[in-house]
């Protein structure tokens, strides 16, 4: 094989890589009263200050990843389709009406998972290889 | 002006009476934020002027070649959550004011009370959500455009109401209404002198999303009064019956005025198309006018490409005014110039169709960059939107426009 098919397939080796590390799940804590399973558009409507609450009536407080993180910029386009510029619009539009303030942002899906563990009522995305016992996944993409 | 002041007042009153924060909410007592537009506008038409608002002076054309007034504005918001519940709002914004100046106006100041999640109400001045992007048209970063489409967004030309609000959101499964209904008036200077009123100022409004689709409907009503055209009707009513018919049908003096709009937008992420349709009316030199747009754009990567269309329809241009004829000689002459007043008031409604052209460049974090261009086709007997027509400005007619701007939030 030549050079060219070597890089193509390092390449795509690291296209697949780069996949695995950033695929994101939402969770809550192990400890959550959260049961049933969300679908897209309910976890997003919680992250995008469009509900306040899980579907059986429990009130949800969501926890980002700071700006710029893989794991946030994977999150807000898997489950929402929006690209960054299109989230920061989002939030934009409901500030500059005194509707509301985006959630609060923690550093990665450690110090998320730290969150949860302190707030029951906490809803988060992790990186997949960091789920462990302390967390329940909700919805996997 | 003390008038202007009086939200502020409250909320000055709320914050010293609430002392310090609310702790156990995790969220900050107070947050401030900013935003802005940095624009230039050249437009092909050099006997009169381009401008985006009802209330500024002057623009591009005619006064400058490449205008910064038209687009550009620098805004800034402290929001204070005084309790879980209780939060109040100021938000300065500095724009080209009626007096050409860029002195700081209070946009919104108001105190809010949120009973559920759900129910909240506001009291001070608030938003006056006549359209779907009502809520923040002078943001221009949250829009894909320069500015929204100036056809529909002139009808109702304020942008918000000293009173109180409410909105209840209700949740059907995934389906999100949101009702809303406000009480106020309002008080603008005009650049051609005196202010515009509106008085028992209330709206109502309905707002449905389902995933990406969102859809809206809106009614505005209110007694409006425009000073400065008024002068002009009074000096009709000297004229006997036949003047003082033409006064009551043309005046601006505290007039009922309505207001209905239908809009909707549907953005996936990676494309959206949206359109609105609104309408006018009193019994006023305002008349009745339709207009209505339809824009879309795909988002490719940090490129998105748009294009719009929009037009604007009023009634009557002109006007016969009164019969010259059955005057003496010595009343025939300034009859002669009130029906030409008239008939020159009636003419500065706009009557025209646009098309869009343009691209939004998310080039760095929380700024755009945006260039358009607009082709503009002005019926017959109408100024247009355009303002400070000069001799030799011909009604009717074709320009062209473009325009840039940078767009950022902080």
């Amino acid at each position: 094989m030549n050079r060219a098919g070597f890089i193509i397939i390092g390449l795509a080796l690291c296209l697949v890589a780069a996949e695995a590390v950033a695929d994101v799940v939402a969770v809550v804590s192990a400890k959550s009263p959260v049961t049933t399973t969300l679908s897209k558009s309910q976890v997003v409507d919680i992250f995008l200050g469009k509900a306040s609450r899980f579907p059986d009536g429990s009130q949800a407080v969501p926890i980002d990843q700071v700006e710029g993180s893989a794991a946030r910029d994977e999150f807000y386009l898997k489950f929402s389709g929006k690209s960054p510029a299109q989230l920061k619009a989002h939030w934009s539009k409901i500030i500059f009406t005194g509707r509301g303030q985006p959630p609060r942002e923690v550093s990665n899906s450690i110090e998320v998972k730290k969150f949860l563990n302190e707030n029951p009522n906490a809803i988060g995305y992790i990186e997949q290889s960091a789920v462990d016992g302390s967390v329940k996944v909700l919805l996997s993409q | 002006m003390s008038y202007k002041l009086t939200p502020v007042a409250l909320i000055a009153m709320a914050l010293y009476a609430s002392g310090t924060c609310a702790e156990e909410t995790g969220t900050p007592m107070f947050s401030f934020s900013g935003f802005g537009t940095l624009g230039l506008v050249h437009s092909s038409e050099d006997k009169a002027d381009f401008t985006s608002s009802y209330f500024k002076p002057n623009g591009a054309g005619y006064s400058h070649g490449w205008s910064a007034d038209v687009d550009s504005l620098i805004g800034g918001q402290v929001t204070a959550n005084l309790t879980p519940q209780l939060s109040a709002i100021l938000q300065v914004i500095s724009e080209q004011n009626y007096d050409t100046t860029y002195r700081p106006h209070v946009e919104w100041a108001n105190i809010k009370y949120q009973f559920t999640p759900d129910i909240s109400i506001r009291a001070g001045r608030v938003v006056l959500p006549a359209y779907l992007v009502s809520d923040y048209r002078k943001v221009g970063y949250t829009n894909p455009w320069v500015r929204p489409p100036i056809e529909v967004y002139r009808l109702i030309p304020i942008s918000n109401s000293d009173g109180i609000d409410a909105s209840y959101r209700v949740r059907v499964g995934e389906l999100i209404n949101t009702m809303w209904g406000s009480y106020g008036k309002s008080e603008s200077r005009h650049p051609a002198g005196g202010a515009v009123k509106a008085k028992s100022l209330w709206g109502l409004s309905n707002t449905v999303e389902y995933g990406p689709l969102t859809a809206r409907i809106a009614y505005l009503n209110a007694n409006v009064t425009v000073e400065s055209v008024n002068a002009l009707f009074d000096a009709f009513r000297l004229f006997g019956p036949e003047g003082i018919a033409m006064a009551d049908k043309y005046d601006f003096a505290n007039k009922l005025f309505s207001f209905l709009a239908l809009g909707a937008s549907y953005d996936p992420g990676s494309w959206f198309i949206m359109g609105e349709w609104g309408s006018v009316e009193s019994r006023s030199v305002g008349g009745k006018a339709a207009a209505w747009y339809v824009s879309g754009g795909y988002r490719l990567g940090n490129v998105t490409p748009y294009v719009t269309y929009a037009q604007i329809n009023p009634d009557n241009l002109s006007d016969p005014g009164l019969n010259v004829s059955t005057l003496p000689p010595s009343l025939a002459g300034p009859a002669t110039s009130l029906n030409t007043a008239l008939n020159s008031l009636l003419s500065s409604k706009p009557s025209q169709r646009t098309v869009s052209v343009g691209g939004r460049w998310d080039f760095t974090k929380n700024t755009a960059f945006k260039l358009q261009y607009d082709h503009t086709r002005i019926e017959a007997g109408s100024t247009g939107i355009l303002i400070n027509t000069q001799p030799g400005f011909q009604l009717g007619g074709k320009i062209n426009m473009f325009s840039a701007t940078v767009d950022f939030v902080f």
